[in-house]
């Protein structure tokens, strides 16, 4: 079953005096598994829902395959939903829930019985047939709803938090079947969650809201390598945010940034900026490196070197985040992997002497205040 | 996804259908004739019923001080068998269900009709003492679920943690329980006035012939055929009633 | 150590808690227990011509009610109950869909709690003052010229089923309106993304999903309406007499207590069967 493409054109929603969507436009590609990331409240699952038909638009439209699909009905349109806490009907079986779409397009009881157990197959509950909802663990319902969503066929399915509710260990079982479940049924995946992990994981184009607004759309790896403002840096990942002065222009590529909290550095010029203007940068702080050590040019990197105090330690099991306080008081976030044994290196404790250096390339300008 | 326009149109007509007839006797209470046409505005049945109508005075007094009594030995008796079953053991939980279920599930004219054989067997005197044993019988069964469906909204943890910070069950019980269950109670409170001097039925088998209350009164005047009077009664208590109903509107989901 | 023991014997359960509900037992048991079993005694029993009864076995007050007359009340009430309940359901089930997802539910809400708790009798004398030989309608009739005397709109059986259903919408309304307000709402939602129109959501979601309510609410309209009194008193007519009137006149007029008792037990005995027909025969309920 192939999938449509979907188009969002300059829709706006209001709820009351509340502008939840702002102008939002969004294309997204048939058969592909797209993510809408956001914080509550930024309109992802409202955009979702009038993809659904489940809620009016005040003003734009929506295409799927280039056709306006806004005056069809929710039951019309060839789109389906899983609900962020199933929705599975109570009062039917595993068997009756799946079939009901198919009931009410009036199929024969053969067909209905030939689909069922394939789609039952494809969500490996068999076994679970007969029982009903409440008999359920909150993974199998959701593999119901999966199935119950994919009976009618849909070009277009739509996921609002579907792992959510569930617990961690079982949000990454269910991560990588969805992953596969897309593969096996090629139809176009519209997923909605608040938690960056999940969209980047598993889709093919992310689009970032705040507040009615796509504030940055792009693959995963874009998105997360170079966010386009501070939100997103922040919300995408964690990061270490600085403010600091352009003292000077060095090439195309690169700039120096005086910061007062820990002196020059250079950054890599990703914006127009010119001398004098104030810019933030970001800096992941997996993209640290932390050693007792001043490191040398022979260390490799001719980077940024920062020295500071090691202010807090948490120790993760396969990382180690470090609070640095620099020298001027400024506390930078550090993560370091564990990819030997611990026993091997120096182990940096609380209130030992580093320092920190990284590639100009990987602290950018994420925003520009011009003087 | 709202219910569609049928629905609509059913609950416009309901709602037609429970107040056309109340405002079209609202509406007549002030009339200046005494048969069913409009005349004119008049107060004059307000006038009378004030004035000169001294045994409904008498009736809706009777009516008041049963409704009173009752619904707080109700409210007393029920809140307190509401912490025994929210408190108690499962044994005793179940007595207390079936207890109270059984008066629920059974016609007003039964639980009259025993009580009146059941007094006149023992002899006692009917009037308004019988009336109040009859009305905290049957509104115990309410006002005890009332407050115990405030007391579940709660996790039992509560109690535990006045235990753990040192209080006795006394004042776990003044402290905490109570406290809890405060909004449950005032609603069981007025849903046993409320049933109280409602209540015809059973009022009619166990009321004496000097104890008379409200409904009793309005009911052999209604037999009589229609007056002005009642119109004017009806819509002094549908006063009352709407306005203890804006009262009270939050605590209904304590009722349903 | 007494701090120790404190806590077991508290937290353990029924730790004492059960002798605050003892007043409240023992007086349901008094007052309420004890003289419905009285009725089931004096039902067998012999009748005193004064009122009262002497204490000697006899079937006579079953035998007293056991004739062609008492079987057509009887029945007429049990058909009478059963069809103001089914208006009632088929009125409540669409009305509390539509307050539940109103945007003045809470309103509406109150517009249905208002005639909940106002007094039976008011409601009841609206319909005569309209309806009622010298009631407003009759009133306009006669003055327009359209008839000569009065027209009989009350003093039948329609009258006490129409007033049954005004008294006991509000009853079937509520339970009704709390079981559709427990369901989720993205029930509703899930099943017309999946292909339903608004009729199918209601007839294949919304009514089998409140099945219970519907049950409750039919019990809590039937229920009553089996042991009205005052409505057939005030608005039937000779031929809408139903088990309260009865019951009443045995013991008032008649002074056949006896058999005044024996109703009772049938009333009683036919309650019984409606909740386990109702209530138990359907899906077993949840205790808490």
């Amino acid at each position: 079953m192939p999938g449509s493409s979907v188009s969002i054109i300059e829709v706006d929603k209001y709820f009351g005096d509340f502008h939840v969507l702002k102008n939002v436009s969004l294309e997204i590609e048939e058969n592909e598994f797209f993510s809408l990331l956001g914080p509550s409240g930024c309109g992802k699952t409202t955009l979702l829902r009038i993809i659904a038909g489940l809620e009016d638009v005040d003003d734009g439209d929506v295409l799927l395959d280039d056709k306006s699909i806004l005056n069809l009905p929710p039951n019309k349109r060839p789109v389906n939903t899983i609900f962020q806490n199933y929705a599975l009907f109570p009062h039917l079986s595993v068997y009756e829930n799946i079939a009901f779409p198919l009931r009410l397009k009036k199929f024969s009881e053969s067909e209905i019985k030939r689909r069922v157990d394939w789609l039952l197959n494809l969500v490996r509950l068999e076994e679970h047939a007969q029982k009903k909802p409440s008999q359920l663990s909150g993974g199998q319902k959701q593999r119901v709803s999966l199935a119950r969503a994919l009976a009618n066929e849909p070009k277009v399915l739509l996921l609002d938090e579907p792992v959510s509710a569930l617990d961690a260990k079982l949000r990454q079982e269910l991560l990588i079947e969805l992953d596969n479940l897309h593969d096996r049924v090629g139809i176009t995946f519209i997923y909605v969650t608040h938690d960056q992990a999940e969209a980047i994981s598993i889709s093919d184009h992310v689009a970032v809201m705040n507040s009615g607004v796509v504030v940055q759309y792009g693959t995963p790896y874009e998105v997360y390598e170079s966010p386009a403002d501070t939100f997103v840096a922040n919300f995408i990942g964690e990061s270490n945010l600085m403010k600091g002065d352009v003292v000077e222009i060095l090439s195309d590529e690169y700039i120096a940034v005086e910061f007062p909290s820990f002196g020059k550095v250079i950054c890599y010029r990703d914006k127009p900026v010119k001398v004098d203007d104030t810019v933030l940068i970001t800096l992941r702080p997996e993209k640290v490196r932390i050693m007792h050590n001043k490191p040398t040019p022979s260390d490799g990197i001719p980077g940024n070197v920062v020295h500071g105090i090691v202010d807090e330690v948490i120790y993760m099991g396969y990382q180690t985040k470090y609070f640095i306080k620099t020298d001027e008081g400024y506390i930078l976030k550090v993560y370091k992997q564990h990819v030997s044994y611990l026993l091997d290196e120096r182990i940096i404790k609380w209130k030992d002497e580093v320092f920190l250096y990284w590639n100009p390339d990987d602290s950018f300008i994420v925003e520009v205040e011009e003087n | 996804m709202k219910p569609g326009n049928l629905t609509r149109i059913i609950t416009i007509l309901a709602i037609l259908f429970f107040y056309l007839p109340i405002i079209v006797v609202i509406v007549f209470s002030f009339n200046s004739s005494k048969s069913p046409e409009w005349t004119g505005f008049s107060l004059r049945w307000y006038y009378q019923l004030f004035t000169s109508s001294g045994y409904i005075w008498r009736t809706f007094l009777n009516s008041i001080i049963v409704g009173v009594s009752s619904s707080i030995v109700s409210v007393v008796l029920g809140t307190l068998g509401a912490i025994s079953v929210y408190l108690g053991s499962k044994k005793f939980r179940k007595v207390m269900w079936t207890t109270t279920y059984i008066p629920f599930t059974i016609p007003d004219i039964i639980i009259g009709v025993s009580l009146l054989i059941f007094f006149t067997t023992l002899n006692v005197r009917l009037s308004l003492f019988t009336i109040f044993i009859a009305h905290v019988t049957f509104s115990m069964p309410y006002t005890m679920m009332i407050v115990l469906t405030r007391l579940h909204d709660f996790d039992k943890s509560i109690i535990e943690a006045a235990y753990d910070l040192g209080a006795t069950k006394s004042v776990a019980l003044r402290k905490v329980i109570v406290p809890v269950a405060m909004p449950g109670i005032i609603a069981a409170f007025f849903m046993a006035f409320t049933l109280s001097i409602d209540d015809f039925v059973i009022t009619f088998f166990v009321a004496g012939p000097s104890s008379t209350t409200l409904p009793l009164q309005i009911f052999s005047m209604v037999r009589f055929g229609i007056s002005p009077v009642i119109n004017a009664i009806s819509t002094l208590l549908l006063l009352g009633t709407i306005f203890m109903s804006v009262a009270l509107r939050r605590y209904v989901r304590y009722i349903i | 150590m007494t701090l120790k023991r404190k806590r077991s014997e508290v937290l353990s359960s029924g730790s004492g808690y059960e002798k605050y509900g003892s007043t409240y037992l023992i007086w349901l048991v008094i007052f309420f227990v004890i003289p419905v079993l009285v009725i089931l005694a004096y039902s067998f029993l012999t009748r005193d011509y004064q009122g009262g009864i002497i204490l000697k076995f006899s079937i006579q007050g079953y035998k007293d009610i056991f004739n062609l007359n008492y079987l057509t009340v009887f029945i007429r009430t049990v058909i009478i109950s059963f069809i103001s309940a089914a208006i009632c359901i088929l009125i409540a089930v669409p009305v509390s869909y539509y307050i539940v997802y109103s945007k003045f539910k809470n309103f509406l809400l109150l517009l249905v709690i208002i005639p909940f708790w106002t007094n039976s009798l008011i409601r009841i004398y609206a319909w005569i003052f309209i309806l009622g030989n010298n009631g407003l309608i009759n009133q306009l009739l006669l003055n327009l010229g359209i008839v000569n005397s009065y027209v009989k709109f009350i003093y039948n059986n329609a009258a006490v089923l129409l007033i049954l259903v005004y008294t006991y919408l509000p009853f079937a309304i509520l339970p009704l309106f709390s079981s559709i307000e427990r369901l989720e709402k993205q029930l509703f939602e899930a099943a017309m993304d999946l292909g339903c129109t608004k009729r199918q959501v209601f007839f294949r979601v919304l009514l089998p999903n409140i099945k219970q309510g519907i049950v409750s609410a039919f019990v809590f309209v039937f229920i009553p309406a089996l042991g009205t009194y005052a409505v057939p008193e005030l608005v039937g007519g000779k031929n809408s007499r139903l088990i309260g009137n009865e019951i009443a006149r045995q013991l008032t007029i008649a002074r056949n207590w006896p058999a005044a008792a024996a109703i009772s037990s049938i009333l009683l005995i036919l309650t019984i069967i409606a909740v386990i027909v109702f209530i138990y025969g359907g899906e077993k309920r949840e205790t808490r």
